[in-house]
C-alpha cells in the first residue's frame, strides 16, 4: 500500500463522517433532548438528558413530564409505539424482496451476459425499459389489480411489487458484472462436464459475491424505504411497514420532536446494523486484493 | 348519471362480495386518517361491546394522503362502510356516487334531534342537495393564535383588526423579532386555502355570492384585500412559512415568533405543559377584521352508497356512527376533553368536564364568542379540484411572484368555468 | 459469447413474469386512460386522443415543473456519482476506522424520502435549524437565512437532501466494482511508474465505466421521478421554486381528479426519462447493455 497523506485522510474521513452521519446524530441527540430543552432559548442542550422516549416507545411508560398534574396525559401519541413492530414488518418485506431478486435475478443476469439466445435483444429491453414509467402513474391499475386478487392489505402484495421493481435493475446491475468475468474458468468448467447450472452456481457466483451483496442490499433499501405501495396497500398497523407509520408520526400534532426522533433512530438502528454486518462480511477481504483467480 | 349507477353497482358487487356468510356477525369497514388512533381503537371497542354481532375492522391512512387512498379505494371497490369525510370533498364525493344520505338509514326524529344540536356551519358542512350526509366526528374553527407574553412585554394590545397586526408585527420586528407571524405556507395542503378564507371572513363578507359564483377578482372584496395584506406582510419580511402545522408547534415555542393562524388543536399541542417549553403563553384571539368572523369546519362520520345499500349493513353501519356522534355525545366528548378537539355539538360546550379541561389551555369565553359567528365554506362539487389549482397561485401572490390583480382574475376565471360545466352536467 | 437454441425459459422467465404482470396491464391501463377523458366528476369515458397532453403541456404548472425536475436531475446525478465515487474510491483504502466508515456510509439508505425530509428540514429550518443555530452561536450571521423560504435555496437545500439519501447506494456499488477488477492490473500500472490520477483515467476507471454509466443514468430516473423527499421538505414551494413533474401527475389525478391528464404527464415523463438515458448511454459509450462481446469470448 502507498504512503497516503494521513492528515488529507483524517479530513476526508471528517467529512464523511458528517455529511452522511451527521443527520443520523441529530436524530440520535433529539431522541434524548426532550423538546422541552430543546426549542427553548433560555436552557443548555444538555441541561437534560433523557431516555424517556425510548421507554415509552418500548413498554409505554408514560414520560414523567406527562405525570404532573396540569399536563394532558392523553397528548402524547400511542402510534409512536407502533414503531418497533412496523420495523419488524419492514424488515420481513425487505428481505423477502431481497432473497427473490438475488434468487430470481442472478440466473437471469448470468444467461443475458453470457450467452445469446432467441428473444435476449427483445426481453432485455423490455426488462431495461419497464422501469421508465413512474410508479405514481401505475398506482391505479396496480391497485385495482391487487384488489381484485382480494391481497390488498397483505404483506404478499407489497412484498412481490417491491421485488418486481427492483428486478429489472437487479439484472442489469449483475449482468455487468457477470459479464466482466474471464471466460477461461467457464470454458475450464465446461470442459469438465459442468452443465450451464452448475457452471452459473460453483464458478460465477462465488466470484460475483460483492456484485451479489450490492445488488441485495440496493432490493432490500428500495423496499425498505418505499412508501407509496406499502401506505395504499397496508392494511392494519399489525402488518404495516415502517415507512408508513414513520410517515404519520412525522405528520401529527402530538408526537413531539423529541418523539419523533427517537422513532426515527429506533426505526433505523437495528437495520443498519444487520446491513452493516453483511456488507463488511463480503468486502472485507476482497478489499484487501485477496481475490482467488 | 350512468357512471354514478356504475359506480355504485361496482361498489355494491364489492360490498356484497365481502358480506359475510352469517348475517348476525357484521364487520365494518371503517376507514379513518390516523390522529389518534388508539383512541379511535378504543372508542370502537367500546361500541362493539356495547352491540355483541358488529365488529369494527380500522384502516387508517395520514392525514395527508387519506383523500387520495380514499379515492383509490372508491375506484378500486375496495369494501368500505363508514368513513371519515372532509366537508371539502362532501358534494365531489356524493356526486359521484360513493355516499349515501342519512336520511336514507336513519330515523328521521332521531335525524332531526341531533341536526338542532349541531353548531349551523356544522350542519351546512354535512349538507349536499338538500340531503344530511354525516354526524360531526370534529370541528372546529381557524384560530388568530398569539403569544400572551411576547405581547405584554412588547405592550401592544391584542390586535382587533389586520391593520393592528400589520402594527405589532412591525414593532417587534424593530425590537429585534425577524419574522413575529409563523405561517402554514403548503401550496399542497387545503388548509393553505381554508386559513386565507377564515382571515378573509375575519373582515366580513364572502368570497362567493348567492348564486355560488365568484366575486374576489373585485378589489373590494375582503378576500382580495386579505391578499394584498398577506403580500405585504411577506414583502416586509414578517412572515416565517413552515410547512405543516406540527412544525409550527415548536416554532412558536422558540419564542421567536408571536402569531399564527391554525387550528386549536394546535393550540392545545403549543400549551402542552408536558412538552412544550413555553406551553400557557399562546392564546386565542377573535380573528381580526372588522366582523371578526371565521371559517368554521367539521370533519364528520359518512356512509357508504355501497353499505346503505345493503340493509343489514346499513343498520350496522348506522348504529356505528350514532354511538359514535350521536347522543348523549359520550365520544364527542372524550375526544373534547383528553384531545383538545373541538366539536359540532353545542350542548358541550355546556359540559363541566369539557370547561374545566379546556380552560387550561383556551379561554372558553372567546372560543364561545368565536364559534358563534363563525361560518362554513362555500363547498362545491368542485371546490376541491379549483383549490388544487388555485392554491399555487395563490402562494406565488404571497410571496410575490405574480400580482394580487392577477391571481384573483386567474381563481375567479377558473372558479366560474367549473362551475359553467358542472351546471350544465 | 455462446449461443443457445432455444428460448432459456426456466432461466429468464421467473424475472420477466412478474415484471410483465405489474408493467403490461398498468401500463395499458395509463396509457389509455392519457387517451380519454377520465374524471371524477364528469360521467363517461370519451376518447380525447392527445387533448389531455396538450391541455398539459400548455398548462400553468407545466414549464416550471418541467424546468425544475431537469435542472434537479442534472445537478443531482452527476454529483451524486462523483461524490460516491470518489467516496467508494477513499473507503477502499486501508487506514484507521475505515471499516467503521464504510458501514456508516451506509445509513442514508435506510430512511424513507418522508423521514430523510425530517432530518434535513431540521439542519435547515430557519428558526431553529443546526446551520442557523450555529451560524448564529458563532456569531457569523445576524437574520436567519431562508434556507427553506427563498427559491434558489430552497433548491440546494432539497439537491443537498437528495444527493445525501442515493450517495450510499452509488458506493456500495463502485465499492463492488473496484473489487471486481484485477488487481495485478493494478499492479502493473504502479510497476510502471502511472501516478495516482494516471492510474485512475486509465485503468481504474474504463473497467468501472459501465458502472458508473449505470449509476447516471439509474441516478437520473431517481432524480427525474422524485417527489417523496422533496414535497415533504418544502410542499413544492415557495411558490413552485421546487415543484417536481413527477408531483404533476399525482395531483392532476388525486387532487384535480383528472387521471387522464395525470396519466398524460406520466407518458410525457417517460418520453423525457428516455430521451435522458439515450442521452447518457451515447455521451459515455460503455458496455452498460452487453453489446460488446465480453473480452475473451468464443462461439
Amino acid at each position: 500500500m502507498q504512503k497516503r497523506n494521513p492528515f488529507l485522510t483524517a479530513i476526508g474521513a471528517l467529512l464523511i463522517l458528517l455529511f452522511t452521519g451527521g443527520p443520523i446524530l441529530l436524530a440520535f441527540a433529539g431522541s434524548v433532548i426532550p423538546d422541552r430543552v430543546m426549542f427553548s432559548p433560555d436552557r443548555g442542550l444538555f441541561d437534560e438528558v433523557t431516555l424517556e422516549n425510548y421507554r415509552f416507545i418500548f413498554t409505554g411508560e408514560l414520560p414523567p413530564a406527562y405525570l404532573q398534574s396540569g399536563a394532558n396525559r392523553t397528548m402524547i401519541s400511542d402510534a409512536a409505539r407502533q414503531a418497533p413492530l412496523s420495523l419488524w414488518n419492514s424488515a420481513q418485506i425487505a428481505f423477502a424482496s431481497l432473497v427473490l431478486n438475488l434468487i430470481l435475478g442472478a440466473p437471469a443476469a448470468f444467461i443475458y451476459a453470457r450467452y445469446a439466445f432467441p428473444g435476449k435483444k427483445l426481453t432485455f429491453m423490455f426488462l431495461i425499459l419497464s422501469p421508465l414509467v413512474p410508479a405514481v402513474a401505475l398506482i391505479t391499475p396496480i391497485y385495482m389489480m391487487i384488489q381484485a386478487a382480494g391481497l390488498v392489505g397483505s404483506k404478499f402484495a407489497i412484498i412481490f411489487i417491491h421485488a418486481a421493481r427492483a428486478l429489472p435493475f437487479t439484472v442489469l446491475i449483475l449482468s455487468i458484472f457477470f459479464r466482466k468475468m474471464p471466460g477461461e474458468l467457464f470454458e475450464a468448467a465446461t470442459v469438465d462436464g459442468c452443465t450451464r447450472f452448475q457452471t452459473f452456481f460453483r464458478i460465477a457466483v462465488p466470484m460475483a459475491l460483492p456484485a451479489l451483496a450490492a445488488t441485495g442490499l440496493f432490493a432490500f433499501m428500495l423496499s425498505y424505504a418505499e412508501f407509496m405501495f406499502a401506505m395504499v396497500l397496508s392494511g392494519d398497523s399489525s402488518t404495516r411497514p415502517m415507512s408508513v407509520v414513520m410517515a404519520a408520526l412525522a405528520r401529527n400534532p402530538d408526537v413531539s420532536w423529541s418523539l419523533l426522533n427517537t422513532a426515527i433512530f429506533v426505526a433505523i438502528l437495528p437495520t443498519l446494523v444487520l446491513v452493516a454486518l453483511i456488507w463488511r462480511f463480503v468486502i472485507a477481504d476482497l478489499v484487501r486484493g485477496a481475490v482467488k483467480a | 348519471m350512468k357512471v354514478h349507477r356504475l359506480l355504485a353497482a361496482t361498489v355494491l358487487v364489492g360490498g356484497l362480495a365481502a358480506a359475510p356468510a352469517s348475517a348476525q356477525d357484521i364487520t365494518l369497514e371503517f376507514t379513518v386518517w390516523n390522529y389518534s388512533l388508539d383512541t379511535i381503537q378504543d372508542n370502537a371497542k367500546k361500541f362493539e361491546a356495547e352491540n355483541p354481532g358488529i365488529k369494527v375492522k380500522i384502516t387508517d391512512y395520514t392525514w395527508p394522503d387519506y383523500h387520495d387512498a380514499m379515492v383509490l379505494r372508491f375506484r378500486g371497490g375496495t369494501p368500505t362502510d363508514v368513513a371519515y369525510v372532509g366537508q371539502d370533498w362532501l358534494p365531489a364525493w356524493a356526486a359521484a356516487g360513493f355516499l349515501a344520505p342519512l336520511d336514507d338509514v336513519a330515523p328521521a326524529d332521531v335525524l332531526s334531534a341531533l341536526k338542532a344540536d349541531m353548531a349551523p356551519f356544522a350542519l351546512s358542512d354535512e349538507t349536499y342537495d338538500g340531503k344530511i350526509y354525516g354526524l360531526p366526528y370534529y370541528a372546529d374553527t381557524i384560530s388568530f393564535l398569539y403569544n400572551k407574553k411576547i405581547l405584554e412585554s412588547a405592550g401592544i394590545a391584542v390586535p382587533q383588526t389586520w391593520d393592528d397586526v400589520m402594527a405589532a408585527a412591525l414593532k417587534l420586528k424593530e425590537g429585534g423579532m425577524e419574522h413575529p407571524i409563523d405561517y402554514e405556507f403548503n401550496q399542497e395542503l387545503p388548509n393553505f386555502w381554508d386559513a386565507f378564507v377564515a382571515q378573509a371572513y375575519g373582515r366580513g363578507g364572502d368570497l362567493f355570492d348567492a348564486d355560488k359564483k365568484a366575486i374576489f377578482d373585485n378589489p373590494d372584496n375582503p378576500a382580495y384585500k386579505q391578499l394584498e395584506w398577506l403580500a405585504e406582510a411577506f414583502k416586509k419580511d414578517l412572515v416565517q412559512q413552515d410547512t405543516h402545522e406540527s412544525k409550527i408547534i415548536p416554532s412558536m415555542n422558540t419564542g421567536k415568533h408571536a402569531f399564527t393562524v391554525v387550528y386549536n388543536y394546535v393550540l392545545a399541542a403549543m400549551n402542552n405543559a408536558a412538552e412544550q417549553p413555553m406551553a400557557g403563553d399562546f392564546a386565542l384571539a377573535l380573528m381580526p377584521g372588522a366582523a371578526h368572523q371565521t371559517l368554521g369546519f367539521t370533519k364528520f362520520y359518512a356512509i357508504t352508497a355501497s353499505a346503505a345499500a345493503d340493509p343489514a349493513r346499513a343498520a350496522a353501519a348506522w348504529k356505528f356512527v350514532n354511538f359514535m356522534a350521536g347522543k348523549p355525545y359520550t365520544v364527542a366528548q372524550r375526544w373534547a376533553e383528553e384531545k383538545g378537539l373541538g366539536f359540532g355539538q353545542v350542548p358541550l360546550f355546556n359540559d363541566p368536564a369539557v370547561v374545566a379541561s379546556w380552560n387550561k389551555w383556551i379561554d372558553m369565553t372567546t372560543l364561545k364568542e368565536q364559534v358563534a359567528t363563525a361560518r362554513g365554506g362555500t363547498w362545491t362539487e368542485w371546490t376541491s379540484v379549483w383549490s388544487a389549482y388555485f392554491r399555487p397561485l395563490l402562494a406565488k401572490a404571497m410571496v410575490g411572484e405574480a400580482t394580487v390583480d392577477e391571481t384573483m382574475k386567474a381563481g375567479a376565471a377558473k372558479w366560474n368555468e367549473y362551475r359553467e360545466k358542472m351546471m350544465k352536467k | 459469447m455462446w449461443t443457445i437454441g432455444r428460448f432459456p425459459a426456466l432461466w429468464v422467465l421467473p424475472v420477466i413474469l412478474p415484471v410483465a404482470v405489474l408493467t403490461i396491464y398498468p401500463i395499458g391501463y395509463a396509457l389509455w386512460t392519457s387517451l380519454h377523458q377520465v374524471m371524477l366528476l364528469f360521467p363517461g369515458e370519451d376518447w380525447v386522443g392527445l387533448d389531455n397532453y396538450k391541455a398539459v403541456v400548455t398548462g400553468e404548472y407545466f414549464g416550471a415543473a418541467l424546468k425544475n425536475s431537469l435542472v434537479f436531475t442534472l445537478f443531482s446525478a452527476p454529483l451524486v456519482v462523483l461524490i460516491g465515487t470518489a467516496t467508494a474510491m477513499f473507503l477502499y483504502r486501508d487506514f484507521f476506522g475505515v471499516t467503521a466508515l464504510r458501514s456508516i456510509i451506509l445509513l442514508p439508505w435506510v430512511l424513507p424520502g418522508a423521514i430523510s425530509a425530517v432530518l434535513w428540514t431540521w439542519v435547515f429550518h430557519p428558526s431553529w435549524g443546526v446551520i442557523n443555530s450555529t451560524l448564529f452561536k458563532l456569531g457569523l450571521i445576524d437574520h436567519s437565512i431562508p434556507w427553506l423560504s427563498d427559491p434558489t435555496l430552497a433548491f440546494v437545500s432539497i439537491t443537498v437532501a437528495h444527493v445525501w439519501t442515493q450517495v450510499p447506494f452509488t458506493v456500495v456499488l463502485v465499492m463492488a466494482a473496484l473489487s471486481a477488477i484485477n488487481p495485478e492490473t493494478i499492479e502493473a500500472a504502479v510497476v510502471d511508474g502511472a501516478r495516482p490520477f494516471q492510474r485512475f483515467a486509465l485503468v481504474i476507471f474504463p473497467q468501472i465505466k459501465a458502472i458508473i454509466v449505470l449509476l447516471l443514468v439509474y441516478n437520473a430516473l431517481i432524480a427525474f421521478t422524485s417527489y417523496d423527499l422533496v414535497y415533504a421538505m418544502t410542499g413544492g414551494g415557495p411558490g413552485t421554486a421546487t415543484t417536481l413533474l413527477s408531483f404533476q401527475i399525482w395531483k392532476e389525478s388525486f387532487s384535480m381528479y383528472d387521471f387522464g391528464a395525470g396519466s398524460a404527464v406520466a407518458f410525457i415523463v417517460v418520453a423525457i426519462s428516455a430521451v435522458l438515458i439515450v442521452a447518457i448511454t451515447w455521451a459515455i459509450p460503455s458496455d452498460i447493455f452487453g453489446e460488446d462481446e465480453p473480452a475473451d469470448a468464443k462461439a
